[in-house]
């Protein structure tokens, strides 16, 4: 069967953007105060590195979430997108010594390239098929970046994606401190948080979700479905693709790994643990998904116990999530 | 009225997850606090979790025993030293996370750590971009390639070349020249069969066929009558852990061992116990270490003796003992430089003759490889539960003729 049914309720059209009460004033700055979590955020994480990942992670979550929550498909191949962003994004870097910037760019139009190529081939299937050909073709991807040694580095990883430092505007930047490089990627994120919204906000957004909860009713109404899944997948490929390449610059590494298709399920899970079709619910579960196995993990070696019956946790008291779950409690 | 209320405990339910948050964070900014007052921080990242578990804990364990020799030794001018394990999942992506939480938070001095090849060419992008210590304790050639190398990056571990040279050198003049090899499918096998075919040019071996199989085999049966009907003097399995053990199995089973010398660039001292004494019976291998040459080396007898005082009667595995030497060079050649910073440990490092538990050991100065013996093994059918497995049948010595040149590796 379809996805398309599957959060079983009513679309937020943009008239709930105009609801009343403190609710709807976040709703209709959800962008800003998204932005403004994610400005703090570092305070209170424990470690640089891990916001970093918890960044980046979160927009990967984002990305995929346009399709998985609001266009309502499940994509088991977003490895590729997310990916292909990072080595493309590397490779633009280390073989052809682009500057940072342009190598972020890179990144996200490959991630965008790819979901083009994937997305005509699949598009048409649905439900778990589309799942189905999607996971086959992130693995043809995989193999081609695994085989494309002189390239890639194969079984190694590519290395050497050092920015050390950044210039911008005249000002000069470490980017090996971890502040620093937390600031310079949430700028990129942020950014994106406000393109997404945008997009979730305009007619097509509200296409998009028209299309997940009645395909036969948006066909009639006149919308070419196969056209807005294709966009849709294509859009969600950039914020993956450039969800890859930030993770590149942090890391300075891109492993085989950011191809694997457990890296399709990671998203899968963290979109579930945060709210599939919230905005930002996807971002929180990539927080609190990272966050619990990077500190579980150093206080026991059997970190896999306790975060595994902290998402047993999850799935019996937070069926939507636990940021949809929260939002739907102040709903009430 | 009930506007207020509702706002009060909103205000509380937002409070309760801000502390939950802080209680949460409290005792790791605690433990970034307290690490700052002058210990010295070995940062150790192995894949506590996953398929090489059991080696991995083997390596904390001997890195423990580097501590606190090291400790009780009265550490650098009383700064004692700390280790700082961490799981990097068997994950490059993981490992290099780790190793930046490392450096950027815990402030470690020097990092020591990995069981994989793309594992430690992570962490060594991470550590030689913030000048910081990094020491390998897995195989890699290509750590020792001037692209990934920095002065700040050592490798105590072997490497390929030299393992499958001297496995090689024993082989093909012992057993003959026409070789089929039986390659797992991915660097570590390419690596390995590379070695070889290096070493076996003096010998003029003559390749039968190079048969690959994918990663995390299961079944070798189609394979094995293929190889028997080439009908080689030896057969060389390149692949690790599960798979070797499952392909010696079957190859012993097929009879192939009455027909053919099997070989194996490494021989895991874990793998062995776990498959028993007929699968590997009568094969032939390579190792870093065996615990059993406490025989004849007396600074063997002394590693083995104090690891089996510190983890009850446990004797060490071959890459746990790689992790003792990783973190014990790094200290004493601190000690001997007065001081843990980077540029001066350097030097020490270089100029470091050491013989802690295998006989003498140095680092090449151009790519910092650990030059040291090879030893060869074969092993001998011991009941179950004996831990003496293997019979050591010959030392490749420390040679560094028996490495890749230094022009060859790109270094100038």
């Amino acid at each position: 069967m379809t996805l398309e049914r599957t959060t079983g309720r009513p679309a937020r059209s943009s008239a709930a953007f105009r609801e009343a009460g403190a609710l709807g004033w976040a709703r209709r700055h959800r962008a800003a105060l998204a932005a403004a979590v994610i400005l703090v955020f570092p305070l209170i994480a424990p470690f640089k590195a891990l916001a970093v990942l918890i960044l980046v992670y979160g927009l990967y979550a984002l990305g995929f979430n346009l399709l998985f929550g609001y266009l309502g498909v499940l994509s088991f191949g977003h490895s590729a997108l997310f990916g292909a962003g990072a080595y493309l994004c590397g490779i633009a870097f280390v073989h052809f010594g682009a500057p940072w910037w342009a190598a972020i760019i890179v990144g996200a139009v490959s991630g965008m390239i790819v979901a083009a190529i994937i997305g005509a081939l699949a598009i048409r299937t649905r439900g778990i098929y589309f799942a189905m050909v999607t996971l086959a073709l992130s693995q043809c991807v995989y193999y081609l970046f695994y085989e494309a040694v002189g390239w890639t580095g194969g079984e190694n990883g590519l290395r050497g994606v050092d920015v050390k430092t950044i210039d911008l505007f005249g000002l000069h930047l470490d980017f090996v401190d971890p502040l620093t490089r937390y600031y310079v990627l949430a700028a990129f994120v942020i950014a994106s948080l406000f393109v997404l919204s945008r997009i979730l906000a305009s007619p097509f957004g509200a296409v998009i979700e028209a299309v997940r909860e009645n395909e036969a009713r948006a066909r009639a109404s006149g919308y070419n479905v196969p056209l807005v899944r294709f966009v849709a997948f294509v859009l969600s490929g950039g914020f993956c693709g450039l969800a890859g390449a930030l993770l590149a610059l942090h890391l300075s590494i891109v492993p085989i790994e950011t191809l694997h298709y457990d890296t399709s399920g990671l998203v899968v899970m963290m979109s579930l643990l945060g709210g599939m079709g919230t905005f930002f619910g996807p971002f929180i579960g990539a927080a609190i998904f990272l966050m619990l196995e990077n500190l579980v993990s150093l206080w026991t070696v059997h970190w896999q116990l306790i975060v595994g019956a902290a998402f047993v946790i999850c799935v019996l008291f937070f069926p939507r999530g636990l940021w949809g779950t929260l939002l739907e409690r102040l709903e009430k | 009225m009930t506007d207020d209320a509702r706002k009060f405990t909103s205000i509380s339910r937002r409070a309760i997850v801000a502390g939950a948050g802080a209680s949460l964070a409290a005792p790791f900014s605690f433990n970034i606090a307290r690490a700052q007052q002058g210990n010295i921080k070995v940062g150790f990242p192995v894949p506590l979790t996953g398929p090489y578990g059991a080696e991995a804990q083997d390596q904390v364990r001997a890195a423990q025993v580097a501590i606190a020799e090291f400790n009780e030794t009265g550490g650098l001018k009383g700064r004692m030293a700390e280790l700082l394990v961490r799981d990097d999942k068997l994950n490059p992506g993981e490992a290099a996370t780790r190793a930046l939480e490392l450096v950027e938070g815990d402030k470690v001095d020097f990092v020591v750590g990995s069981l994989s090849a793309a594992v430690q060419l992570a962490v060594n992008n991470v550590t030689k971009a913030r000048k910081v210590l990094y020491n390998s304790i897995s195989q890699s050639d290509t750590i020792n390639e001037a692209k990934d190398f920095s002065p700040y990056t050592f490798h105590e571990a072997l490497n390929p070349h030299m393992t499958a040279g001297a496995v090689g050198r024993y082989a093909f003049q012992k057993f003959g020249k026409k070789v089929v090899f039986l390659t797992a499918d991915y660097a570590y096998g390419y690596e390995m069969v590379n070695g070889f075919q290096a070493a076996g040019k003096a010998f003029g071996i003559e390749t039968l066929a190079d048969i690959r199989h994918p990663l995390g085999a299961t079944d070798f049966s189609a394979l094995l009558p293929r190889i028997q009907a080439l009908k080689p003097d030896i057969l060389i399995i390149s692949n690790f852990g599960r798979d070797q053990q499952i392909a010696l199995k079957q190859a012993t089973d097929f009879g192939m061992k009455k027909q053919m010398k099997i070989v194996a660039p490494i021989l895991l001292y874990t793998g062995r116990l776990a498959a028993g004494a007929q699968a590997f019976d009568g094969v032939v291998g390579g190792t870093s270490y065996y615990w059993g040459m406490e025989k004849t080396t007396p600074s063997a007898k002394v590693f083995n003796d104090r690891f089996r005082k510190m983890h009850d009667g446990k004797v060490p595995s071959d890459y746990g003992s790689l992790a003792y030497a990783g973190v014990k060079t790094f200290l004493m050649a601190a000690r001997a430089a007065g001081s843990t910073a980077s540029e001066a440990v350097i030097p020490a490092m270089e100029a470091l003759k050491y013989d802690y538990y295998k006989g003498p050991e140095y680092y090449r100065k151009c790519d910092h490889q650990s030059v040291q013996s090879v030893f060869i093994i074969e092993s001998k059918n011991a009941p179950a539960n004996d831990p003496d497995v293997f019979n050591i049948v010959a030392t490749d010595e420390p040679n560094e003729a028996n490495l890749r040149t230094c022009q060859e590796l790109g270094h100038t």
